[in-house]
């Protein structure tokens, strides 16, 4: 569904991303682990076009190549995101939040703005409660599910998540997973950025490691839960590759 | 006390012109961060788009007003197209549009002047001479057609920020671009737009000031201080600001010219020290932005 060959790229000159390989099928849900700094939000920018200078390579959505599309038409072809850092529009209400979130919704494909709305609210009442709220004074794990309901306004195939869980209490967390796992059964689509990996393994089904702008391990969830050497992986991955270099 | 009564309405009349440059600024300032003096030469553009439809084709005001709003819409959306639009694509440096922008200000004066002349041109009153009274406030019809016009816009704007998905896009983009762009919002359409509006607004501004000045080519860099001015007092974060800071600009100038005891050319020195109490004082103006940048 999406796939991308050999990708770069960067901010100014300098390339944060090289050689990068990664595909997604649909009803997929796929982990993106990695350290800070790895990459991993740079590469959900590229995707969706978004706050990077430069970028090469192939990015093929249902086999066509969006590099060059621009970032409202990449959102309009069936792409979310729910960003680092949520970016929700703080001074405005949670309502207008979601209602600027269906900017790109498809009405010709028999989506109705109500009906997104519903499908918003059944997912996460307490933004029902707080349609009214200024986004700005909502919790922050009211704020993460705003971001993630905002999202979904626009009725997306593939969603990118870039760390929803960063600085929630558990309880919140174990709220968003399960919405996120009901979205999954619903056959949604996903790319979640995750730095712990208990969570990534929990949802996901394959997982992409990140090292240092480059995919250093691509497994199935399954065979990445037997690794041996799990507690550490990111060390081990980034000590493999250094001894690489050298030799 | 009539005195001042008919004082205050010429006050609300200029202050409506000065407004609606301000809310011109505005407009444009808030999604893009570009301050537009470009604003003050929309407006002379409108005047004398006054002069071509309504003296010239002898057009009726009905048909003449909109022609020159949507002309200088026009305007607008060429001077995006033209002067910012290339720099937003090459990352540019923040302040260049404002240059560029500085530098479409000479070409529109330049042309105006080659096109009609450097002669003073008029435009006739839409309502002729008549003086109107309501109660003891008395003034030229002309001033009353300003002030409902100006009221009317200024509604229509606000309107338009507040309760169409449009004017929340507009917002959403002054509040963060990144934001906005992640959400599928169209930032060159945004800005285009901006552009466009602005323009029309200012147009509106120079086609009301026309009967009641002379038109003349030198007439946009006066209009682009006073409206900048009153950006400034009114704060650019909210539409009825701007009209704010027109009326209390207009209320110190027009009170200084005629009751201080200084000679009247000193007096035209007011605005200009309360632009400088103002970016001191209250940088962010009378009304705050809700959580812009
Ligand atoms: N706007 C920018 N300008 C220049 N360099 C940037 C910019 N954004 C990110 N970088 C650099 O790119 C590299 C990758 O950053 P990125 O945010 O993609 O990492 P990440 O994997 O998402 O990390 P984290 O888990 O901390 O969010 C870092 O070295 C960072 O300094
Ligand atoms: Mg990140």
């Amino acid at each position: 569904m999406l796939e991308i060959r050999n990708l770069s790229a960067g901010f100014g000159k300098v390339d944060v991303l090289r050689g990068i390989e990664f595909h997604v099928e649909a009803g997929e849900l796929i982990a993106l682990l990695g350290p800070n700094g790895a990459g991993k939000s740079t590469l959900m920018k590229s995707i969706i076009g978004v706050g990077i200078h430069h970028r090469q390579g192939e990015i093929m959505l249902d086999g066509e190549n969006i590099i060059a599309a621009s970032s409202h038409d990449i959102i309009g072809r069936g792409l979310a995101i729910v960003p680092e850092g949520r970016m929700i529009l703080a001074p405005m209400t949670v309502e207008d939040n979601l209602r600027l979130g269906a900017t790109r919704l498809n009405r010709s494909q028999g989506h109705s703005l109500a009906e997104m709305f519903e499908y918003v609210f059944d997912l996460f009442p307490r933004l029902h409660e707080r349609s009214d709220q200024i986004a700005g004074t909502l919790s922050g794990g009211e704020q993460q599910m705003l971001a993630i309901g905002r999202a979904l306004m626009s009725a997306p195939r593939i969603l990118l998540l870039d760390e929803p869980f960063l600085g929630l209490a558990p309880i919140v967390v174990q709220e968003i997973l399960d919405a996120l796992t009901m979205l999954k059964e619903a056959g949604l689509t996903q790319v979640l950025v995750e730095q712990k990996l208990d969570i990534a393994l929990a949802l996901a089904s394959r997982a992409y490691v990140l090292i240092k702008g480059e995919v250093a391990l691509m497994d199935t969830v399954k065979s990445l839960a037997a690794r041996k050497d799990l507690d550490n992986l990111y060390f081990a991955l980034a000590s493999v590759r250094e001894t690489e270099e050298i030799s | 006390m009539e005195d001042f009564l008919e004082l205050m309405v010429s006050v609300c009349e200029a202050g409506s012109i000065y407004g609606l440059v301000a809310l011109a600024y505005q407009i444009v300032l808030r999604p893009t961060g570009i301050i537009n003096f470009a604003a003050g030469e929309w407006a002379a553009i409108g005047a004398f788009a006054a002069v071509s439809f309504i003296t010239w084709w002898k057009l009726p005001l009905i048909i003449g007003l909109p022609m020159c709003i949507l002309a200088v819409g026009l305007v607008g959306w060429l001077t995006e197209v033209i002067a910012v639009q290339p720099l937003l694509k090459r990352d540019a440096p923040e302040l260049s549009p404002v240059l560029s922008l500085l530098g479409m200000l000479i070409i529109y004066r330049e042309t105006v002047s080659s096109v009609y002349g450097v002669d003073n041109l008029f435009v006739p009153m839409p309502f002729g001479f008549g003086r109107v009274e309501l109660g003891s406030i008395a003034g030229t019809s002309q001033s009353f057609f300003i002030i409902i016009t100006v009221v009317f816009s200024f509604t229509l704007v606000w309107l338009f920020f507040e309760r169409t998905m449009w004017g929340k896009a507009f917002q959403a983009v002054a509040i963060n671009r990144v934001a906005a762009a992640l959400l599928g919002i169209n930032l060159r359409l945004v800005t285009a737009m901006s552009f466009a509006i602005g323009g029309a607004v200012a147009g509106l501004a120079g086609v009301l000031l026309a009967p009641i000045t002379s038109v003349h080519f030198l007439m946009g860099l006066p209009l682009a201080v006073k409206g900048f001015t009153a950006l400034v007092i009114g704060g650019v974060g909210r539409v009825e600001g701007a009209l704010l800071g027109g009326l209390l600009l207009a209320f110190v100038e027009k009170v200084t010219i005629r009751y201080a005891p200084i000679p009247s050319g000193l007096a035209l020195g007011a605005p200009f020290l309360l632009l400088i109490l103002f970016l001191l004082l209250r940088p962010s103006g009378l009304l705050r932005a809700r959580g812009e940048q």
